[in-house]
């Protein structure tokens, strides 16, 4: 795969550059401190050194509510939105991972019509990043699903193409992009990351990495984190127990996560006769979610909870025995009474016999 | 199943034919699907569901109470419980309906060929059991003998009671029937058991290891009837229960219809009962 070197200095260049290819979003912090992934009308609101954004960049793909279907005539038509070309710049290696898992999900056998419209549209840059106290994965060298990986190297960044449209891009942006092979040990050197040129703002106070020690040291990591055997982690160890205590079904940990999903469908008829069909983002630990008529499969918190990172960590069909969890550190921010769930994972897995 | 040809995002076209009233509150409403989608339900296996929009209100999980007729009409039992089937209930034959489907595993029916086939319905239970009864009944010369335990909650909620009395009477078919309450008003030419289904299954003399049952009817019901059924001699892998859950998507991907690590919608929603053994929360 053909590297090349970006400098720092030309960052502004490239921010330009990737603007041919699309409404430019990338990560951006409120005033309120709320990190998100927003439109990048100007170079200085981009914040290159954030954790991690609030909401994950599930929202370009499936957005919160949508309309799917429209009710006119006598008969259902798919809605068509035309989904704009964005270029979604910025995007950590855990990210990347979400997309990589919602794209097995919408876009395997029966592709979701409105997810594959938008993913096809939508062009990824990743960048490396630096992990804080929050984060639980192993992969922050690099990732290889997207259409351009950005590594951040001493006075710029290694980049390397990883679709058709990544290396389109880096012709694009040839005249200012370096063409060099780099060696893999040249990683010792610190990070440009951590203190940003060229983005136009000063990256010493944002709120949402304040909470970070920038510890280079033994980086728990997520996917050592093996589901095991389901039906000792998922049945009766104690932590569940201790954790349903806790939790209030506030379902923040799921909003924010990059791989939940799951959706509701609601119809709504038009005043003018037609009808309109949506969907939301729906959440596992409601308690409508495990609702039948006169029954609720998942009537107490702990199932709910249980329930949740049952599929987060062993998957469903057809992605069974699959982790879903990209080791974000969303879950673990956000939620209200700390409810770690590494430390089932710690922990001995429950005895054979109660 | 693997080859998916047909739009499973978007509801065909589909016309209410007529409403039959069953009970006071449950209805048959025979639906004719447009003609570009009969040879796709022509594919229904009993057990399968449909996804039903009443448009406006929105979408519902039936599964047939019947094969699709010979015009390809198709006959959805249809209790009047929430928002959507309100709305059903509510409207004039001849209006628009939308139709995705059909969804999910069916019952067995190959590996039931040649086997006695127990069937047993609690309360609205017996509308997807009736499309696997009606398969039977027009193949009985592949099957053993066809039995029906039917429990409801009283007299006047029992679906299809003339119906199945008649098949019973030209020996077509083993009928029991039971009722949670005892009639208030005597007589007539209907008679019933008092008491639960798992109460008439107790005294029943049938070929156990041989069979094949189908189960399908309110959730609290299986977990007894499971035990029942197996500590009579049947083999878990012969027992199929027909699971309830709200599936929005019927594809697999809404994850309204979890049951463990299995989807209701694409996995289900019969399992045998060896699978649900397996999965901790399904019963």
């Amino acid at each position: 795969m053909d590297k090349s070197f970006l400098d720092q200095t030309r960052l502004a260049e490239f921010l330009q550059t990737l603007r041919l290819f699309g409404e430019l979003h990338g990560p951006t912090v409120s005033e309120e401190g709320v990190a998100s992934f927003a439109p990048l009308n100007r170079d200085s609101l981009l914040r290159l050194d954030y954790r991690r954004t609030q909401i994950p960049p599930k929202k370009y793909l499936i957005p919160f509510r949508e309309e799917i279907l429209a009710y006119r005539e006598g008969s259902y038509r798919e809605s068509s939105q035309q989904a704009p070309e964005i270029v979604l710049f910025g995007l950590h290696p855990c990210d990347l991972a979400g997309i990589a898992y919602l794209d097995r999900v919408f876009l395997g056998d029966r592709p979701d019509p409105s997810y594959a419209s938008r993913r096809a549209k939508l062009t990824l840059v990743g960048v490396s990043c630096e992990p804080d106290d929050f984060c639980f994965c192993n992969e922050s060298l690099g990732s290889t699903a997207c259409d351009l990986f950005l590594s951040a190297v001493p006075e710029g960044f290694e980049i390397t193409a990883w679709s058709a449209k990544g290396e389109e891009i880096a012709q694009a942006a040839q005249e200012f992009l370096v063409k060099a092979s780099f060696g893999t040990g040249n990683r010792s050197a610190p990070s440009p990351l951590s203190s940003r040129p060229g983005t136009g703002s000063d990256s010493s106070d944002s709120s949402d990495s304040s909470d970070s020690s920038d510890s280079s040291g033994a980086t728990p990591t997520c996917r050592g984190v093996r589901p095991q055997d389901p039906q000792l982690r998922f049945s009766e160890h104690p932590l569940w127990q201790i954790f349903a205590e806790r939790c209030v079904s506030c379902g923040a940990c799921s909003v924010c996560c990059p791989t939940c999903y799951c959706f509701d469908v609601r119809e709504y008829p038009g005043l003018s006769g037609g009808a309109t069909r949506i969907r939301e983002w729906d959440n596992c630990l409601f308690l409508s979610h495990g609702e039948v008529a006169g029954a609720n499969f998942r009537a107490i918190r702990l199932e709910r909870l249980r329930y949740r990172f049952l599929h987060k960590y062993c998957g469903f069909t057809p992605l069974q025995g699959m982790t879903s969890c990209v080791g974000c550190g969303r879950c673990r921010k956000v939620c209200p009474v700390d409810i770690d769930l590494r430390e089932l994972f710690t922990e001995p897995a429950a005895p054979d016999t109660p | 199943m693997s080859q998916v040809s047909f739009d499973t995002h978007t509801p065909f076209g589909a016309t209410l034919l007529k409403r039959t009233a069953l009970s006071a509150d449950t209805a048959l409403f025979t639906v004719a699907p447009e003609r570009s989608a009969l040879e796709l339900l022509s594919a229904f296996v009993p057990g399968q569901f449909l996804q039903l929009s009443v448009p406006g209100a929105g979408e519902v999980p039936i599964s047939p109470a019947d094969l699709p007729a010979a015009d390809g009409s198709i006959d959805l039992c249809v209790r009047r419980v929430g928002h959507v089937t309100e709305l059903l209930h509510n409207l004039p034959e001849g209006a628009r309906l939308g139709l995705r489907g059909p969804f999910g595993t069916g019952f067995p029916i190959e590996a039931m060929t040649g086997h006695p086939v127990l069937l047993l319905a609690g309360g609205l239970g017996i509308a997807p059991l009736r499309s696997l009864l009606c398969h039977l009944l027009r193949n009985h010369s592949r099957f053993g003998e066809i039995t029906l335990m039917y429990g409801a909650r009283e007299q006047r909620l029992m679906l299809f009671r003339e119906e199945l009395a008649a098949l019973a009477r030209q020996g077509r078919l083993r009928l029991y029937l039971t009722v949670d309450f005892a009639p208030e008003e005597p007589g007539g030419n209907f008679s019933c058991a008092v008491g639960l289904l798992p109460d008439l299954l107790k005294g029943f003399r049938f070929d156990a290891p041989g069979s094949y049952v189908a189960v399908c009817g309110p959730p609290p019901l299986y977990r007894c009837l499971a035990a029942d059924l197996e500590r009579a001699g049947v083999a878990p892998e012969r027992i199929f229960f027909s699971l309830e859950r709200r599936m929005r998507c019927g594809i697999g991907r809404c994850c309204h219809c979890a049951i463990g690590q299995q989807l209701c919608c694409i996995d289900g929603p019969v399992f045998a009962l060896s699978e649900l053994k397996r999965i901790p929360e399904a019963l």
